[in-house]
């Protein structure tokens, strides 16, 4: 009776885990390997002739310059934008959940650009910077601003922050709201008694209390950011003179441009392995510190 | 216990349709089919009556501006060719990832419109073109299949010829020059010079850069520094292999440096000056059209951009670029060509079916007349095919033409698709944009160029 039930379980655990299972087998684990047993060869993404060639395209990845510059501005990026849209999206989540007048107006309105695909908006906000602010920058005389920003080499890796960061911080501050409202009202409002002003009261009992939520924002927002690609393609295409060519761009740019799909793989495997230690580490360090309610 | 068997129906329901999702194609009509030719053909045979036959193939195009051409021409082909259905692909911002994609996802297109290096790097996937397999191969021009020959096998149709130089806007130039400007009157750096001084007189910007990677790299740098006005192809790839090893430099090459002197001139009097690296072919265009600048470094494709803006009486030609001051220089008063994209037919993953209805929808395309007519009309270029009696109307292509005609116009590749690896024009070409910026001097682009070829190397 016992065996019966057991298998009758078992089967009803199969039913439900084994397509998932299949289904993260064929799209994650199998793409994955597949992935990690093409870095070991010489293949160009085309040719039907592939050759074992060893760990030679990881010590190619290793060597190459223009790769490990690639990953400094990398690196430079993802600061910037990871501190930048994190403190715009929870800002602006303090401001629609003070109780603000068509603050749901507002938060539709925050969001939206994240609902709008990176292709798309890198298109628009080049013509903002090649077209539309060189036109007011000439029309009202400001030199500084009659020039696109998308030509020079540290305005465009700038421009580039700023739309990420425009993108983001939207995405992010629902999670920030989320978190906001689920702190205790009764809390603030002792605080308030207490005597706290308001920059004290988020400090000291909103910020610490929505530890959870900045965990989760800063993990997405660096693993967004570190694997940034649709926004580097349109807004930049790596230009002026590769001068922003993020990572992952470098990498697309290696496989299909270059035909080097062994050593494109590879940058990708280690990419991957940089994004997971990052993103673990940051998870680690931030829930060290949390503040049970 | 009715849920629990509900949820058990669903699962399966879902199970089954994601296996007939994974499970493979066994229409030997769709691209994509399994690629072995002989079975493919044995299953012709025993199959039902050809003429009830249904084929499906696939056309990949890489030329931008010119879709709704393409899928008017199918329709023609689909209407004479009953049974041959013709899926079109165009192409997006990056021809060739899209192309690695269709193939690894095993639906490698029956025909495709490439690059020569592209098809050169893929050859081995690609049919053979045979005169026996295909008659109307003596309709073809036979210097401009050079450039998709390879190891004595043709891979390769092209689509066009295309010329490039300094297109100029002829109103400007008349009026810069007091008369009806000749583009046989310049035949030194130093004569194209004493022009751009004459047009600026007028107002006009005396040129103009587009500049993109794609223009600067692989238009000038790659075909003219690396192109036949250097020597023969031995000669060519001698040289790369000298930068290969570190032994050439480009500074203390004279090809070099009396090109980069040309490329300073045009770079002086450029309308883009004040921001070089906006790169729009179209806001260029504009430019040109309407006078702002009266020359710009590109090719006879242009007119896609500038046929919707042209007036009644507009005209523009080609000015060839001069590498010296030398007027007994040939290439000096000649234009750069090439075949720059060719029609080729997978032999990879598609069926024998489906080569043959590829190479017939290829046959169409250099042949047909109508096929000719709507190809020269939008596109405006001369097309290298034999029995094509359609006039240009784009006053480019008429300057290619007559460039041609007149044994003044070279072939960039030459006999050695190979020579520039497939990414020359992005890495190099960055490098050519910097320059043009002012971002480094010719000395460092020389390093640059010559560190891409050394990293090549190892």
């Amino acid at each position: 009776m016992n065996a019966t039930k057991k298998i009758k379980n078992l089967r009803l655990f199969a039913l439900f885990v084994v397509p998932s299972v299949f289904i993260w087998m064929t799209v994650v684990i199998i793409p994955l390997l597949y992935g990690v047993a093409i870095t070991f060869t010489d293949w160009n993404g085309l040719s039907m002739d592939i050759h074992f060639i060893g760990i030679k395209n990881y010590i190619a990845v290793f060597r190459d310059t223009a790769f490990l510059t690639s990953m400094l501005k990398t690196v430079l990026y993802v600061f910037l934008s990871v501190l930048g849209s994190n403190l715009i999206a929870f800002l602006l989540a303090l401001a629609v959940t003070s109780g603000m007048k068509g603050q749901s107006l507002f938060r539709t309105g925050f969001f939206t650009p994240n609902i709008i695909g990176g292709i798309i908006l890198g298109y628009i906000w080049n013509f903002i910077f090649s077209y539309a602010i060189t036109g007011i920058g000439e029309r009202m005389g400001i030199e500084g601003l009659s020039t696109s920003m998308l030509t020079h080499p540290t305005k465009a890796l700038t421009a580039l922050i700023i739309v990420t960061i425009w993108q983001m911080s939207g995405y992010l501050m629902v999670i920030y709201i989320a978190g906001l409202t689920n702190v205790s009202q009764e809390l603030i409002e002792a605080a308030r008694i207490d005597g706290a002003s308001p920059w004290q009261i988020v400090r000291n009992v909103k910020f610490p209390l929505i530890r959870n939520s900045v965990t989760i924002c800063i993990f997405l927002s660096i693993t967004r950011t570190f694997m940034s690609f649709d926004l580097n393609l349109s807004l930049t295409s790596g230009g002026p003179y590769k001068s922003t060519e993020l990572i992952a761009y470098k990498i697309y740019q290696t496989a299909f441009s270059s035909m080097e799909f062994g050593k494109g793989q590879a940058q990708a495997l280690v990419l991957f392995v940089i994004v997971v230690t990052v993103s673990l580490l940051q998870v680690y360090f931030t829930r060290r510190g949390a503040v049970e309610e | 216990m009715k849920r629990k068997w509900i949820s058990v129906l669903l699962m399966i329901v879902m199970t089954a349709s994601m296996l007939a999702g994974c499970g493979s194609k066994q229409d030997s009509g769709t691209p994509g089919a399994e690629p072995d030719n002989k079975a493919a053909a044995e299953k012709t045979d025993e199959s039902a009556p050809a003429d009830a036959k249904e084929v499906n193939i696939s056309f990949y195009s890489t030329q931008t501006g010119i879709d709704d051409t393409y899928l008017d021409i199918i329709d023609h082909f689909e209407a004479d060719n009953p049974g041959i259905t013709v899926e079109y692909i165009a192409a997006g911002d990056d021809q060739l990832q899209k192309w690695m994609s269709l193939y690894a996802s095993n639906e490698g297109p029956t025909v495709s419109l490439m690059d020569p290096i592209n098809i050169w790097e893929n050859q081995d996937r690609m049919r053979e073109m045979t005169k026996e397999d295909c008659p109307w191969l003596d309709n073809i021009l036979e210097e401009s299949l050079v450039s998709y020959i390879y190891n004595d096998k043709l891979y390769g149709i092209p689509m066009s010829a295309a010329g490039y130089g300094l297109l100029y806007n002829q109103k400007v130039l008349d009026e810069a020059v007091g008369g009806t400007f000749d583009p046989a009157s310049i035949k030194t750096r130093s004569d194209l010079e004493a022009l751009f001084k004459k047009i600026e007189a007028t107002g006009a910007a005396g040129s103009m850069f587009t500049g993109v990677n794609w223009s600067l790299g692989s238009h000038y740098l790659g075909a003219l520094v690396y192109g036949p006005a250097r020597g023969d192809v031995a000669t060519r790839d001698a040289f790369v292999q000298a930068q290969k090893s570190g032994e050439a430099n480009l500074i203390d090459d004279s090809l070099f440096n009396g090109l980069m002197d040309t490329f300073d001139l045009i770079a002086e009097y450029n309308y883009n000056k004040k921001d070089p690296l906006v790169g729009n072919v179209n806001m260029d265009a504009e430019a040109l059209v309407t006078g702002k600048a009266g020359t710009w470094f590109m090719g006879d494709w242009a007119w896609v951009y500038l046929a919707d803006l042209v007036a009644e009486g507009d005209s523009f030609g080609i000015i060839p670029i001069p590498y010296s001051d030398d007027p007994d220089d040939k290439f000096n008063t000649s234009i750069p060509l090439s075949y720059p994209k060719g029609y080729c037919v997978d032999a990879s993953q598609n069926t024998e079916e489906q080569q043959e209805a590829g190479l017939k929808f290829i046959e169409y395309i250099t042949s047909n007349e109508y096929a000719q007519k709507v190809s020269i009309d939008v596109g405006g270029q001369a097309l290298p095919y034999k029995n094509c009696t359609a006039e240009i109307k784009s006053p480019l292509g008429q300057a290619t033409q007559k460039y041609i005609s007149e044994g003044k116009a070279y072939d960039i590749y030459d006999g050695s698709v190979n020579g520039l690896p497939s990414d020359f024009w992005y890495e190099c070409g960055a490098y050519t944009c910097e320059y043009l910026a002012g971002a480094c001097d010719r000395k460092q682009l020389s390093e640059k160029v010559g560190s891409y070829w050394k990293a090549l190397e190892n």
